[in-house]
């Protein structure tokens, strides 16, 4: 499983990286977890509202910080 | 002010030579920034600052965004869709740093580059956290006016940008895809985000210089009736965020906040009043152009720069000029530049930025001379 977070560095986009990563440790989820900061890159993954996480390649939250319960029910209705 | 030029402020170097003569410590600046934050604190915390976040919070909960801008990528005519980027640039974005991706992605997502500015301009320029804050500040004429000169200015930015660059298209490398089928906004969410905006506008239009007591009594009174509907109508779920993202926009935005008024009451111990009122004072074209060049150069985190206008209009300067440095302040800086050179490519960067300079200034001579 691939996630993407999307944030120009902003500190929200800083804890939804770090909620991103406390999900996938709870969940023992194995995944490729990176943070896109390129402006210019959010335009071709779709995103508009920062921060925003994509997981292989579709946008499941966009403009807001996810809690860890969220990205936990999230990811394992994914998996 | 204290240490007032005695010689009539001939040359003005004078005068700030004497303020460093008569031993004008470090301690004098520490603690006028001390006193402009401790006024600050007493008169706006309450009133002002805690409705603002909780709007501010509620805005990024209850809005779906992406409705509002589903139809900003469709292929309208420039009247249509600048209004309505225009509108909905009041409730996208709170500051120019959050507002460079949705600007970029609806340039990408099939949207008019005209569009795009309007809303790289609008939203920091006036937006709703900024307006109310600089009515409560500032009063309702400057309000209304700088709503007025915003869109004015989103308008001509719009078609000069359209105009520039009318023979480019970006790649669309992402279509607007099918329509969000949430609505903008639900009823319920709607009522409680009126209720916040009445705490908000209410203790500072009923009590109108009448003893801050009042104000608190007011704001006190409206935000009980939030809070009891917030509980009996709304999911806990939903308050949960709320109240999150609330306080994210406190721990952003309130120590910037604070520095800003800071080091706003060190400028005016330091600035003399004959500075002020001889480079920004009046209406003129040059104290307009001035105000615009700060504005336009240096970052204002959102609403810092309604106490910095404030002070700088105390201190002599002209409303018009005030004006200008409203818009821009907060719209432009130099930071931004750079960025929107980086995501738009440096020719649009530079067109947007003279445009905006040009108008800032013609704004402000033109309210200052014929509106105020």
């Amino acid at each position: 499983m691939k996630i993407q977070v999307a944030g120009p560095g902003c500190p929200r986009c800083h804890a939804t990286e770090e909620n991103v990563r406390d999900a996938c440790a709870q969940l023992n989820l194995v995944a490729d977890i990176s943070h896109v900061f390129d402006v210019r890159e959010f335009a071709k993954l779709g995103v508009l509202f920062t921060p925003a996480v994509i997981v292989d390649g579709k946008i499941v939250t966009s403009g807001k910080i996810p809690t860890v319960e969220e990205l936990k029910e999230l990811l394992s209705k994914i998996k | 002010m204290v240490l007032k030029a005695k010689n009539g402020g001939s040359k003005k170097s004078d005068a700030i030579e004497e303020r460093w003569e008569k031993g004008f410590m470090i301690k004098d600046l520490f603690m006028a920034g001390i006193i402009a934050l401790k006024d600050y604190i007493a008169t706006h915390v309450l009133t002002c600052l805690v409705p603002a976040f909780l709007l501010a919070g509620a805005m990024v909960t209850f809005i779906n965004r992406e409705a509002i801008l589903y139809h900003l990528g469709e292929k309208a005519n420039k009247i249509k869709s600048f209004s309505l980027a225009g509108v909905s640039s009041f409730l996208v974005a709170a500051c120019s740093c959050t507002v460079i991706p949705v600007s970029s992605g609806l340039y990408y997502s099939g949207a008019g580059i005209g569009v795009a500015f309007i809303i790289l301009w609008v939203a920091p320029a006036s937006n709703i956290l900024a307006l109310v804050y600089t009515g409560s500040i500032l009063g309702s004429g400057m309000v209304i006016s700088r709503i007025v000169a915003a869109l004015l200015m989103a308008f001509i930015v719009g078609w000069v940008m359209s105009f520039a660059f009318r023979g480019e298209r970006a790649e669309i490398v992402n279509p607007v895809g099918e329509k969000p089928k949430k609505n903008i906004i639900s009823k319920q969410d709607l009522i409680l985000m009126l209720l916040i905006l009445l705490s908000l506008l209410l203790p500072n239009y009923l009590v109108r210089g009448g003893a801050y007591g009042y104000k608190v009594l007011v704001w006190a009174s409206v935000t009980l009736v939030m809070v009891v509907y917030a509980v009996k109508i709304l999911p806990k779920e939903k308050i949960k965020s709320w109240l999150r993202e609330t306080w994210w926009f406190v721990r952003i935005i309130f120590p910037l906040l604070l520095a800003g008024v800071f080091i706003v009451g060190i400028i005016g111990k330091i600035l003399p009043e004959d500075w002020i009122k001889s480079w920004l004072g009046g209406n003129g074209v040059l104290a307009s152009f001035l105000a615009t060049m700060i504005g336009a150069i240096s970052y204002f985190a959102t609403m810092t720069e309604a106490p910095f206008v404030d002070t700088l209009m105390k201190l002599g300067m002209g409303k018009g000029p005030a004006l200008a440095l409203l818009l821009t302040g907060p719209g432009l800086s130099l930071p931004n530049w750079l960025a929107i050179a980086k995501v738009f490519g440096a020719k649009k960067s530079i067109v947007y930025v003279f445009t905006i300079i040009v108008l800032g200034t013609i704004v402000g001579w033109f309210f200052g001379n014929f509106i105020f």
